[in-house]
């Protein structure tokens, strides 16, 4: 029962993007890692580093990391733990979280902007394995 | 505020004129303030193209502080393409230098019995000769000008061709293709020969509390700068959002007929930065520089295409050539033309070709086929020169669509050309296109941005699905009001900025000690007041229509099957806005809730909201 944020629910969703045919399909074109710095907040004490490396609808390798020293990842993704936490549980969009200064994303912006369709996937496969949230 | 200059043309005289206080306090500025300047002066008799028509450029008052994104200035007045209230603000550095010279804006009536220019600055306006950049096109005309007059930091607003010869959509451009491009105020200026504006100052801007100001500016410039929205605007420009709109299914295609266009990828601001892309522009002190640079191979830096441009001249006519729409956005900046309303004039052209209500016969023998560049070339340069089917063209989309018996055809919404963000695929647009003060209009409501989630806690703006229905008309309305004060502002739409930092701005600059209630009201008097206006006008509930075309479910796409349910959703637009479901017109209440009472009169016999 993977709970966000935990070692299980990254690995969790990896497993997910490597068996999911929808996120293969919409992800077939994607090529580029990503890090989500989740920021301390609520019950959250301290910064986390969640990287994957992803690959034509594949997840290659997910890992947990202290901070940015160990990775360079193309994409970063940055909110505060409770923004993360409404965008797992459904409770806010993606998109809405990026339009309204709410989750900041670092990196090529062009193909971001082309790959919406696959970002808002990976949001569906992250929201299916999540089963709960640190409380 | 600083005083608005009254600039008659016929008699060459000019007086500064001192807005009231109470005025300056419920109306701020920009298009808010010239709604309540302009109202008595917008009478149905008055021809737009006549001397007696007022042209009024306004500033705001945080224009030229370096605030976010508020180098801007509006033009207002009565638009010669819809007969109802025109405004369209542009960027640049204008407004700033108009500001700089000491006044906050410029009223101009009369008509000139030769072509001439205006120079405005501290020392007030000086009148010459313009017969010399009569028939110059917009860039023409601003590097003569600044020629003629080296004064540091000199700013010229002109018209092009298309102004001069009265095209109904000409607009006013400054600053290399920055434009107040909509609703035919180039007319407007053209028929008071009035070729150009220059302006030039270096006085302090005044503002209450300049030390507080600038602190907060930073600050809120440097929050703007690292948003992910400005990431997107200054890395691809306005077209950063198009593959996802078109993935939505909300970029038109083939003049609003078709979902899907194989290539239409190619139209995106991606798409651009990786072929053509050399540079990016910004307008005063902007950290966005949403403008872009371009090389089209012939070594020449020019104004790169934007959203509507790409997508007007893009799939809206069948290409995914992001070189030839700049192009054609170049060949409208020159004539002065709007790039939205020329392309959907072209459009219109092409699917009445489609429709064989248009021959090859009528078009001199061009085959205006969709894809067809040379025939879109040719009717550019006809339309923005007045010669043989451009005389008719230039009189806008209804009137080629009724000269051609085929009025449903026309996509337009009271005279005006609908932009390019189609309600099939964000449905808010609907409402927003149907109800905007100024016809089918995308600026007075960027409602396609909430439709995908810019909602504003701050502000009760919430985010509804993009296909939700009449639950989303409250929503609509408070957009509308919100972008009602940043026109006020003349603030760009383009600035994600928290409205609590907005209130901060306004009251360091003013002195005043507005809440975010207080802004919305503002918002809220300058629409409302505006729909007045048009009512006197002759505007009724028929107005609020959409076009047929936009009534019918696409086939292909993101937005395949879809119908927009109009009718349920204006009706609650009407409740929300308290607007009477006969007339259209807003019930004397909530006029009166406003503090528009003053206004009562012209639409109802009494305060009860009975008939006039």
């Amino acid at each position: 029962m993977p709970v966000f944020p935990s070692e299980d629910w990254l690995q969790a969703l990896c497993r997910k993007l490597n068996d999911d045919a929808q996120y293969a399909r919409i992800a077939a074109r994607w090529e580029g890692d990503l890090a989500f710095i989740v920021e301390p907040e609520g019950p959250l004490t301290e910064r986390l580093v969640y990287y994957l490396d992803l690959w034509h609808g594949t997840c290659r390798r997910a890992a947990a990391y202290k901070g940015l020293d160990e990775v360079q990842p193309a994409f970063l993704l940055q909110a505060g733990y409770g923004n993360f936490a409404r965008i797992l549980q459904g409770d806010l969009d993606p998109m809405q979280a990026m339009l309204t200064r709410k989750l900041h994303v670092k990196g090529n912006m062009a193909v971001m902007m082309r790959n919406v369709p696959t970002v808002l996937d990976f949001v569906r496969c992250a929201r299916e394995v999540t089963d709960d949230i640190l409380r | 505020m600083q005083p608005v200059l009254k600039i008659d043309l016929a008699t060459r005289e000019s007086r500064p004129w001192e807005i009231p206080a109470d005025w300056q306090r419920d109306f701020l500025g920009g298009s808010a303030l010239a709604a309540r300047l302009l109202y008595e002066h917008l009478t149905p008799d008055l021809d737009p193209l006549s001397p007696a028509a007022p042209l009024l450029f306004l500033t705001g008052p945080l224009t030229g502080t370096s605030g976010p994104a508020v180098g801007r200035f509006v033009v207002c007045g009565k638009s010669p393409a819809t007969g109802l209230w025109a405004e369209s603000n542009a960027g640049g550095f204008w407004g700033v230098a108009l500001r700089k010279a000491g006044y906050d804006g410029l009223w101009i009536t009369g008509q000139s019995e030769k072509p001439l220019y205006l120079l405005v600055t501290s020392e007030g306006v000086t009148f010459h000769d313009g017969r010399m950049v009569w028939g110059l096109d917009t860039y023409e005309t601003q590097e003569a000008l600044r020629e003629w007059h080296p004064l540091p930091g000199l700013r010229v607003a002109t018209i092009g061709r298309a102004g001069e010869i009265g095209v109904r959509f000409a607009g006013i451009f400054c600053d290399h293709g920055r434009t107040a491009g909509r609703t035919g105020l180039g007319a407007v200026m053209g028929a008071k020969r009035l070729k150009a504006i220059a302006v030039q100052g270096d006085k302090a801007l005044p503002l209450y509390d300049p030390t507080a100001y600038g602190a907060a500016r930073s600050q809120a410039n440097r929050a703007l700068k690292n948003q992910p929205m400005t990431q997107v605007l200054r890395d691809l420009g306005s077209a950063g959002g198009a593959e996802y709109f078109d993935y939505l299914g909300e970029m038109p295609k083939r003049y609003f007929s078709l979902g899907a266009l194989e290539g239409a990828e190619n139209i995106s601001g991606a798409s651009v930065a990786e072929t053509i892309l050399v540079g990016k522009s910004a307008c005063h002190s902007c950290v966005i520089a949403c403008g872009r640079v371009v090389d089209l191979g012939d070594g020449t830096k020019r104004k790169g295409p934007e959203y509507e441009t790409l997508v007007g001249f893009g799939p809206n006519l069948g290409f995914t050539d992001p070189v030839f729409a700049a192009r054609m956005g170049e060949i409208c900046d020159r004539y002065g033309m709007d790039v939205i309303s020329a392309s959907g004039v072209i459009g219109l052209v092409f699917k009445l070709y489609e429709m064989g209500k248009i021959s090859v016969q009528d078009l001199d023998g061009l085959q205006a086929e969709w894809g067809n560049e040379h025939a879109v070339e040719v009717l550019l340069h006809e339309i923005g020169a007045g010669r043989k089917l451009g005389a008719l063209l230039g009189q806008g989309s209804l009137a080629v669509a009724r000269h051609f018996g085929a009025e449903e055809a026309a996509v337009q919404v009271n005279g005006l050309e609908l932009p390019y963000h189609d309600p099939r695929g964000a449905s808010g647009m609907a409402l927003v296109y149907a109800t905007s003060p100024r016809g089918a209009c995308h600026n007075k409501s960027d409602y396609f941005l909430v439709d995908i989630g810019q909602a504003e806690e701050e502000i009760g703006l919430a985010y509804f699905d993009r296909h939700a229905g009449a639950e989303k008309a409250a929503n609509v309305a408070r957009h509308q009001d919100w972008r009602s004060l940043f026109d006020a502002l003349v603030m760009c739409h383009f600035a994600s900025v928290p409205a609590e930092t907005i209130r901060t701005l306004v009251n360091l600059a003013t002195g005043r000690d507005y809440s975010l209630e207080d802004l919305l009201q503002i918002g809220a008097r300058a629409f409302q007041l505006k729909r007045v206006i048009n009512h006197r006008l002759g505007l009724t509930g028929k107005n609020d229509r959409l076009p047929e075309a936009i009534l019918q479910p696409l086939k292909e796409g993101g937005a395949a099957g879809y119908v927009i349910p109009f009718a349920d959703m204006l009706a609650a637009y009407y409740r929300v806005r308290d607007w009477d479901p006969d007339s259209g017109r807003p019930r004397a209440a909530r006029l009166e809730a406003l503090g528009l009472g003053e206004t009562i009169p012209s639409l109802w016999t009494n305060q009860t909201g009975e008939k006039a």
